[in-house]
């Protein structure tokens, strides 16, 4: 198993070195094409620190389980010169829950989600260093925060894999030759840490993708080998389109983890409602998954990963309102399906997003 | 086994491709950077500018509806932060950073 690791790490810095190669190369002619872009880059626009504040409150009844659960996330971004950003974002949760006598109690939860420095090296490299989401799919890193996430209620599948690691990242977006073609990627070293705020386990891994711009389609794949305990490893793959016709997005993951977790994906559809006036506010939005518990995981550790069993089903439906860009009310129904026993998850809340920026703003627009 | 031993094989030896293709684009393209420049700077800026807003609205639109609904134009200061996060966070490309960049902020 130790081999494998040593394989993988070799694999994967042999091929981001190949990713850099291949983008210099290949990106010349967009260097070329990109001539007259240069000039926008010295367009005297200074970037200005600022904190963005998401706040939540939300409502949730998962089998007959009231639970409701104010939060806050305040995320502090600080640039620094035209290459250096500091990226910190915490978490503060407040969950009331009925206790065996039947009163509300509070329990309290906060954390760092990350707290990172990123370096822009070139075109093709950022060097990331800090605590980090894990790059693994498209959820954690793009589409967990409540004010983006269409529907509440967390997949299945996302605690199959450590939510952040601490250490450092290589990760960029580059155009494959064409603008047609746009590819990403993110490779991480992470180190094990046991406080209990900032836990994280010894990992490496990454994600690669392709964009095409023009269909509005990403395909992706992930890995991520743990470097301690059983050095499972998981595997994912993702994928994401848009058809230009219509405000629709579907999305998808896949991972299988090869350790005492499981399997599983998700599929899911949003569907914004622009293209009728009166109900442009509005967006519909619906998701199918699976998850299946490896055979050795006991009973209670497949209800502390939320499953209702080993093997369970779920089906979402939920519809959001926008009052505008930071208010946004959700509500949603889903139902868990499990060997002999079905429950319903219901959620309903509101999100919200506020800006505090540290300097002149350079005026409104 | 065998597998991966093969695969190991073959990265040192598309690396080293790649490496000659980096090489042999960047000295052909030494001759050419001098007449784009100068056919950018005879082109008549607001028409430039005009595309430049057009493809940063296209890639605005692309880019940022992937993950969450269209977001309003903020002052230009605060956009230029948001851009960095967005290049780092979604990996956008230095083109779609700066063309996004100078959509949303005129």
């Amino acid at each position: 198993m130790k081999t494998f690791a040593r394989v993988t790490i070799k694999f994967a810095s042999l091929f981001s070195l190949c990713v850099l190669c291949l983008g210099m190369a290949f990106g010349q002619d967009n260097a070329l094409k990109d001539a007259g872009v240069a000039a926008i880059k010295d367009e005297g626009i200074k970037a200005v620190p600022f904190m963005v504040n998401y706040a939540s409150y939300f409502t949730r009844v998962t089998a007959g389980q009231v639970q409701a659960s104010p939060s806050f996330a305040p995320l502090l971004l600080v640039p620094l010169g035209n290459k250096w950003l500091i990226e910190v974002k915490g978490s503060y949760a407040d969950t009331f829950a009925r206790n065996s006598k039947g009163n509300y109690e509070g329990t309290m939860s906060y954390g760092l989600a990350y707290a990172q420095v990123d370096y822009i090296a070139n075109r093709y490299v950022t060097l990331a260093a800090g605590r980090f989401i894990t790059p693994f799919g498209i959820y954690g890193e793009r589409l967990a925060p409540s004010w983006i996430r269409a529907l509440q209620a967390t997949p299945l599948i996302n605690p199959l894999l450590s939510g952040s690691s601490l250490g450092g990242m290589l990760r960029g977006g580059v155009p494959a030759g064409t603008d047609k073609v746009h590819f990403n990627y993110a490779f991480y070293f992470s180190a094990n840490n046991t406080n209990h705020i900032v836990a994280t386990d010894r990992s490496t891994g990454g994600r690669i993708g392709f964009f095409l711009p023009g269909p509005r389609l990403e395909i992706g794949a992930s890995f991520q080998q743990l470097l301690q305990a059983d050095r499972s490893h998981s595997a994912g793959i993702h994928a994401e389109w848009q058809p230009n016709p219509i405000p629709l997005t579907l999305r998808s993951e896949y991972i299988h983890s090869s350790g005492l977790k499981g399997s599983g994906y998700w599929i899911e559809s949003v569907y914004r409602l622009s293209q009728i006036p009166a109900l442009r506010r509005l967006e519909l939005a619906g998701r199918a998954q699976q998850f299946y518990a490896d055979p050795k995981l006991t009973k209670a550790l497949v209800g502390k990963l939320g499953a209702l069993g080993r093997d369970t089903n779920e089906a979402d439906f939920g519809l959001n309102y926008y009052f505008n860009s930071d208010i946004r009310a959700c509500a949603s129904y889903g139902r868990q399906f499990a060997l002999k026993k079905n429950a319903n998850v219901w959620v309903m809340g509101i999100t919200y997003r506020f800006f505090t920026p540290f300097g002149p703003t350079g005026g409104g627009l | 086994m065998k597998i991966r031993s093969s695969m190991m094989g073959l990265l040192p030896a598309l690396l080293f491709f790649s490496l000659c293709l980096a090489l042999t684009a960047s000295a052909n393209n030494g001759g050419k950077s001098k007449d784009t420049s100068t056919a950018s700077t005879s082109a008549s800026h607001s028409a430039q500018d005009d595309s430049m807003r057009a493809e940063g609205e296209k890639r605005y639109r692309s880019n940022c509806s992937r993950c969450h609904a269209a977001p309003p134009k903020f002052a230009p200061r605060m956009m230029a932060t948001i851009v960095r996060h967005m290049r780092v966070r979604a990996t956008l490309t230095e083109q779609d950073q700066r063309y996004i960049l100078h959509y949303m902020t005129q």
